[in-house]
């Protein structure tokens, strides 16, 4: 029995997947999500194994969010669209699994068996990173998409990963991983990332350890293991 | 005393008076005499006015017939014509270098003829002036009447004059009593003839100009309103029966690169339409492309039908387009007749409108063509996308209720049907509804509460006119760029506003993504490869109601996005 996700804008979409992959047997659909940010804020907590996802869908489409889940824990990838001739060149040429809509059966079922296959040796796909442009916050019960280029900083502590722009903190689903990995921040601290030109000044510490400060006058801790990298980036 | 009437002396004025006028004919031909013809402001044509009559007063005093230590003569003629289409200065000038002339040469009359001749010139200079600046009307000055008038009172004024300073008196007397009725008729009759001969040079000049102009403009006017694209013998018929008719030519015949398209006039008996050309000099036109002209005299035209033909001559104006011939505009004359000269121009003149024409049907026929194919284009527009999205979202409602799904595929074969069958440029906004119904029926059913509708239009704007497929492919960007890219639900109006000077349709949705832009300087607006639909739709709206009737975008960012579309009263 295999958990699935499926991600589409279009109700009538939705329905018919879910009738198509209940009929094949075999799988047991955890949740529906109408669009990208929805889904990004649930999917920790599901632990799906198969994530099907639709391209055009607002705001974030079906490519970008896949681009945010982190390697880790990103469950198997089938994209779901119906007439988009780049994306399709897309997923041949980096070999993921697609499907047309209309749905055919047969065409379904060998992805499904390709599925239980890749599930059952934990195998993972390999998708080529994107460097991203938007990250999607949560602000109270507001989403909010975040320009890449208005990031100065990034933490987690118990509640998550938070962001930080010149207007505030914002919380994200994102993993500090996939932040690291795909965008230009760099890691100063076990748990804090910072946009090198956000930097404004370093205060060298006694233990080999410093600290920054950041434009918007936010300290951050720097550990010693990763001084020397910053140091090497600024070539001091 | 009394001295009978000298007829050898009247006699002898008039032939002075004919050997003037000779020399006035003569002069008439040359350039010099423009400033004569036409009343002229202009300094150097007041010159000009001024050497010749002074040289006509001069050779008068030459010719004259001496008598009694004085001389007759016709010295009047030249200073009363200087003044009358000179003014009163050149006048003036005029007899005073008469007089001068004449005074050089002595007698007991020398210094009353200067005098005499000066007044007459400012008598008759004073007549212009009267004519030209206080009645307003220089034409009149050239009458024949008008110059007898003034020459016989300047005349009257001159004997006058002798009288009063030649001395002695007595001899004045006798001098005046003999050359005074002489000298009245001549002159005065001499200046009217003068008169009638330029007068008669400037009405031909005119006459024969209008005549040939009026010619030409109606030729064209009339071939202009006939002519439509292509080049049928019918149209070519016509257009041969307006040019025999107007040119009054003996006959005229039309043909293309290969046959005789029309033939009318002289020989029609054995010249027919749809033959192939059989003549050389036609031939070597096309071959040539250049005008062939056989006048019958030096380069005989010989009939290539018959022996008996009565045509004697034949002009033959190749048609160009692009370079190429494309035909010939043939005028013949018969063997009895000259080929006028001015018919040759008017031919050439004709086969220069000709080509305009074919020109502009080609222009209409370009015109035709794009507008059909900006049809396609729109057509072409919506095709895969939604044809996809319909079939996918009909696919997915039949297993739930297929009477939904029954109705689904009828919209959609509405849609298609509508937008197959389509081949007007402009449309009620009934019909556009109607189409966009179709379209927004199938998108509903695919994004369901996504997307809520609300088209509330009057019944009395629905015979208002528009292009054909200009609702719909704006409905169809509002949710493909607008409504479908938000998270919220989207929503969708239809609505008339009363905007000036056409009411507005307006389609409204409430995403506000329409990144808000200036139109460019021809209306229309820099878009993505998606924003073509839009521009077509600008192009149109202009193409066909006037610069005026822009499609204009009003944006508030994240809100709303309206397009803004004018509509036109219908025509009925």
């Amino acid at each position: 029995m295999l958990n699935a996700i499926i991600v589409d804008d279009e109700p009538l979409a939705r329905q018919e997947l879910r009738d198509q992959l209940e009929q094949a047997g075999n799988f047991s659909i955890q949740a529906e999500f109408s669009n990208a940010i929805d889904c990004l804020k649930e999917i920790r907590k599901l632990n799906a194994d198969v994530l099907f996802v639709d391209i055009h869908m607002p705001k974030i489409t079906g490519l970008e969010m896949v681009n945010m889940l982190d390697e880790q824990e990103r469950p198997h990838i089938v994209f779901v669209t119906a007439y988009d001739e780049y994306a399709i060149q897309a997923f041949e040429d980096n070999a993921f699994d697609y499907l047309l809509k209309p749905i055919e059966p047969e065409r379904l079922q060998k992805t499904l068996t390709r599925l239980n296959q890749a599930v059952s040796r934990k195998t993972n796909q390999n998708i080529p990173a994107q460097p991203l442009t938007l990250i999607p916050c949560y602000q109270q019960n507001k989403v909010r998409l975040v320009q890449l280029s208005d990031v100065n900083y990034a933490f987690s502590d118990l509640t998550g990963v938070h962001i930080g722009t010149q207007a505030g903190e914002y919380h994200t689903q994102l993993t500090l991983s996939v932040l690291e990995e795909k965008t230009e921040l760099v890691r100063c601290h076990r748990q804090h990332l910072v946009h090198p030109q956000a930097i404004s000044e370093i205060e060298l510490l006694d233990n080999g350890s410093a600290n920054l400060l950041t434009k918007s006058g936010k300290s951050l801790p720097v550990s010693r293991r990763y001084l020397k990298e910053l140091k090497a980036l600024f070539g001091i | 005393m009394h001295t009978p009437f000298n007829w050898l002396l009247l006699l002898s004025l008039f032939q002075q008076m004919s050997v003037f006028l000779v020399i006035a004919y003569l002069f008439s031909k040359t350039p010099l005499f423009a400033p004569v013809v036409n009343v002229s402001l202009r300094l150097p044509h007041k010159v000009v006015i001024y050497f010749v009559f002074s040289a006509f007063c001069i050779l008068g005093t030459y010719f004259g017939q001496p008598v009694f230590d004085a001389i007759a003569n016709t010295r009047a003629v030249g200073a009363v014509l200087g003044g009358l289409f000179g003014g009163p200065v050149v006048g003036t000038l005029v007899g005073l270098t008469g007089g001068l002339h004449r005074y050089s040469l002595g007698g007991f009359t020398d210094l009353a003829c200067a005098i005499s001749t000066t007044a007459e010139g400012l008598l008759a200079g004073m007549v212009h002036f009267w004519f030209h600046k206080v009645r307003q009307s220089p034409k009149a000055l050239y009458s024949p009447a008008l110059a007898l008038v003034v020459t016989f009172t300047a005349e009257l004024l001159q004997m006058s004059i002798i009288l009063l300073v030649a001395k002695p008196f007595e001899q004045a007397l006798g001098l005046v009593n003999l050359i005074a009725a002489p000298m009245l008729f001549a002159n005065s009759i001499g200046a009217a003839l003068f008169m009638a001969m330029i007068r008669d040079r400037q009405s031909i000049y005119d006459k024969f100009s209008s005549t040939y102009s009026a010619k030409a403009l109606n030729l064209a006017s009339r071939m202009v309103g006939l002519f439509k694209p292509g080049f049928s013998t019918e149209q070519a018929r016509k257009m041969a029966d307006i040019i025999l008719e107007e040119t009054g030519v003996s006959a005229v015949a039309i043909t293309d690169r290969e046959n005789v398209l029309a033939f009318t006039g002289m020989g029609d008996d054995h010249h027919y339409t749809g033959e192939k050309i059989s003549a050389q000099i036609t031939l070597d036109a096309i071959a040539e492309n250049r005008v062939m002209f056989a006048d019958g005299i030096e380069t005989p035209y010989t009939c290539s039908h018959s022996e008996d033909c009565p045509l004697g001559s034949a002009l033959v104006i190749p048609l160009r387009s692009a370079d190429e011939v494309i035909g010939t505009v043939k005028l013949y004359e018969s063997k009895r007749r000259l080929f006028l000269n001015i018919n040759h121009t008017l031919g050439e003149g004709i086969a220069r409108i000709l080509e305009e024409l074919i020109l502009v049907g080609r222009y209409q026929q370009q015109k035709q063509l794009l507008t059909e194919s900006e049809l396609k284009l729109v057509r072409a527009q919506i095709n895969p996308h939604f044809l996809f999205n319909a079939l996918n979202t009909i696919s997915a409602v039949i297993k739930q209720d297929a009477d939904r799904a029954r109705e689904l595929t009828g919209d959609l074969a509405r849609f298609l049907r509508t937008n197959l069958k389509q081949n007007q440029d402009v449309t009620t906004l009934a019909q556009e509804l109607e189409l966009t119904n179709s379209y927004l029926q199938i998108e509903q059913a695919r994004f369901a509460e996504q997307l809520q509708v609300n088209v509330n239009i009057d019944e009395k704007w629905l015979d208002y006119r528009l292009p054909s497929f200009t609702i719909q492919p704006i409905v169809e960007n509002a949710i493909k760029h607008g409504t479908s890219q938000q998270l919220e639900a989207g929503k969708l109006s239809i609505y008339i506003e009363e905007r000036s000077p056409f009411p507005a349709l307006i389609i409204e949705d409430n995403a506000g993504l329409y990144q808000c832009k200036e139109p460019e300087a021809d209306g229309t607006f820099r878009l993505s490869e998606d924003g073509l639909g839009i521009n077509i739709v600008c192009t149109r709206l202009k193409n066909m109601f006037g610069k005026n009737a822009r499609l204009s975008i009003e944006c508030d960012k994240n809100e709303s996005t309206r397009v803004i579309i004018p509509l036109t009263e219908a025509v009925c």
